[in-house]
């Protein structure tokens, strides 16, 4: 994998004379790919949810929606070697009710419940529209990763969430979110050893310029980050970016 | 974020005991207290039964049934029979000055200044590191938790230590964010006391907008002593009102 000579996939074989991937840009792509990979599941979740819940006839249950959800997180929390460590749907107001949100979100391998006595108050969505993961899909439409930032509602851990807009309708409004933690730690300890093939100063940094892991020692997860020129930036899925080197703001 | 301790407690029984993990049975009646305390449960609000409380919490039906049951003698909640029966929250269920009076007369001068060196401690840590790590919308949501100056001391009580808990965001560490969660549960429901004085509240938001100031512009030494300062104001009101349970019947205290 760490061939620095290995050729960069199909365009080998074409007649012109073929671009070789160095380690480092090979490290980028596995490091995009394994972001990538997150983001088009949490999509394709999002798509399956929302294709589920226009099926319900009647009236949307907690009890339904429960059962819609919580295979797909007992796959991802129990994944070997995978990267949530929590996962959920949380609804929108008038999916369930007027002013009442619904959560549906479990954590760690033995599936703990998280938030859950908020769904016995009439009020509940007031819980989650302030908070950047549930406010921004809604508002946008579009798919969203808060952090990292230190979640206070489920984890209490370092983490960074993906989340994604789920309509029922394709002109509907947002039903609610489907979303993913991913603790920093965790990410660390698989993105470190492709990060530090881009470069002993080599930054994995979201849209803020926020450190989310870094192979500088004088650059902490959670520091703000900058490129130092001349620095090669990797797009890593929606919103990340590697910097071959960077320095600390 | 925006979230105010997880497992907030009105008892100070466990205050300076050796720690020891709280009970299942605890750690539900904390939940449903601070879901209380936050407003997300209301008085007169029915309540789930035994059987939902024990899903919705993944604890067995035996630990909701204690729960409530502890609930019940401490008043939290009332039960009613029949056929609109039910658990429901309690009237006069928020924190109250009484309550919160014998809280504080509980403890004595020795316990208030320890456990407010530690939670200074605590906050300065953060607040040296939020300083460092701030970025404008961390600032914008900080000012966000400066409490108006009339509002009600219940208010005071949950905007001053959620925005104590919004600097631990902004130092981004996960550790310091929790043992000032245990802090603030320690702390019990007596820091409402201050919040009913107005001196006190308007002493308190010129510290509040000092500690984002410093915050904003990245002084992480400012930060600190306004943290600080801001834990000894409630410190040294607290003091002094414990003060006055040891005058003599007919001192007149100074004014």
């Amino acid at each position: 994998m760490s061939e620095a000579t290995s050729a960069a996939g199909p365009s080998a074989a074409s007649a012109e004379p073929a671009p070789v991937a160095t380690a480092a840009e090979q490290a980028a792509v596995e490091l995009d790919a394994t972001i990538a990979g997150i983001e088009q599941r949490l999509a394709a979740w999002a798509a399956e949810t929302g294709a589920a819940l226009a099926a319900m006839s009647g009236k949307v249950t907690g009890t339904a929606v429960d059962k819609l959800i919580r295979p797909v997180v007992e796959e991802l929390v129990q994944l070997p070697g995978g990267y949530a460590a929590g996962a959920g749907f949380i609804a929108n107001a008038g999916l369930l009710g007027p002013e009442r949100s619904y959560i549906a979100w479990w954590q760690g391998p033995d599936l703990e419940p998280v938030d859950a006595l908020a769904n016995f108050s009439p009020n509940s969505i007031s819980r989650y529209v302030k908070a950047e993961w549930f406010r921004i899909p809604v508002e946008t439409g579009r798919a969203h990763v808060t952090g990292p930032y230190v979640d206070f509602l489920c984890t209490d851990e370092y983490v960074l969430t993906f989340t994604h807009p789920v309509f029922a309708r394709p002109d509907g409004p947002v039903a609610g979110i489907v979303g993913v933690d991913v603790t920093v730690q965790r990410l660390e300890r698989w993105a470190m050893p492709a990060l530090r093939r881009v470069g002993p100063r080599a930054v994995l940094a979201n849209a803020d310029g926020r450190a989310v892991v870094s192979a500088a020692s004088d650059i902490d997860a959670g520091d703000l980050a900058a490129p130092d020129e001349p620095c090669r930036h990797y797009p890593v899925g929606r919103t990340f970016t590697v910097w071959s080197d960077a320095v600390a703001r | 974020m925006l979230l105010s301790p997880e497992g907030a407690s009105r008892s100070l029984a466990a205050v300076f005991t050796p720690i020891k993990s709280r009970g299942l049975v605890d750690e539900v009646c904390g939940r449903i207290e601070q879901a209380v305390e936050t407003g997300l449960l209301t008085s007169g609000q029915r309540l789930p039964n035994e059987t939902e409380l024990a899903a919705a919490l993944g604890v067995s039906a035996v630990t909701a049934r204690e729960a409530l049951s502890q609930l019940r003698a401490s008043g939290i909640i009332r039960t009613a029979r029949g056929r609109s029966g039910g658990s429901f929250i309690a009237d006069d269920v928020l924190p109250s000055r009484e309550r919160a009076l014998a809280q504080l007369h509980e403890l004595s001068r020795l316990q208030i200044r320890d456990l407010a060196l530690h939670y200074q401690a605590i906050a300065a840590a953060c607040a040296g590191v939020a300083a460092r790590r701030s970025d404008a919308a961390d600032v914008a949501t900080l000012r966000s938790f400066i409490p108006a100056a009339d509002d009600d001391p219940p208010s005071w009580r949950l905007a001053l230590s959620e925005f104590l808990l919004e600097v631990a965001a902004i130092a981004r560490s996960a550790r310091l964010a929790r043992e000032l969660i245990r802090l603030q549960a320690d702390l019990g429901t007596f820091t409402l006391l201050p919040c009913a004085d107005s001196g006190y509240r308007a002493r308190t938001r010129v510290i509040l907008e000092d500690v984002a100031a410093a915050i904003e512009c990245h002084r992480p030494g400012a930060a600190e002593t306004e943290v600080k300062a801001l834990i000894s104001a409630t410190t040294d009101w607290l003091l002094a009102e414990q003060a006055k349970r040891y005058w003599p019947d007919d001192f007149d205290p100074p004014h």
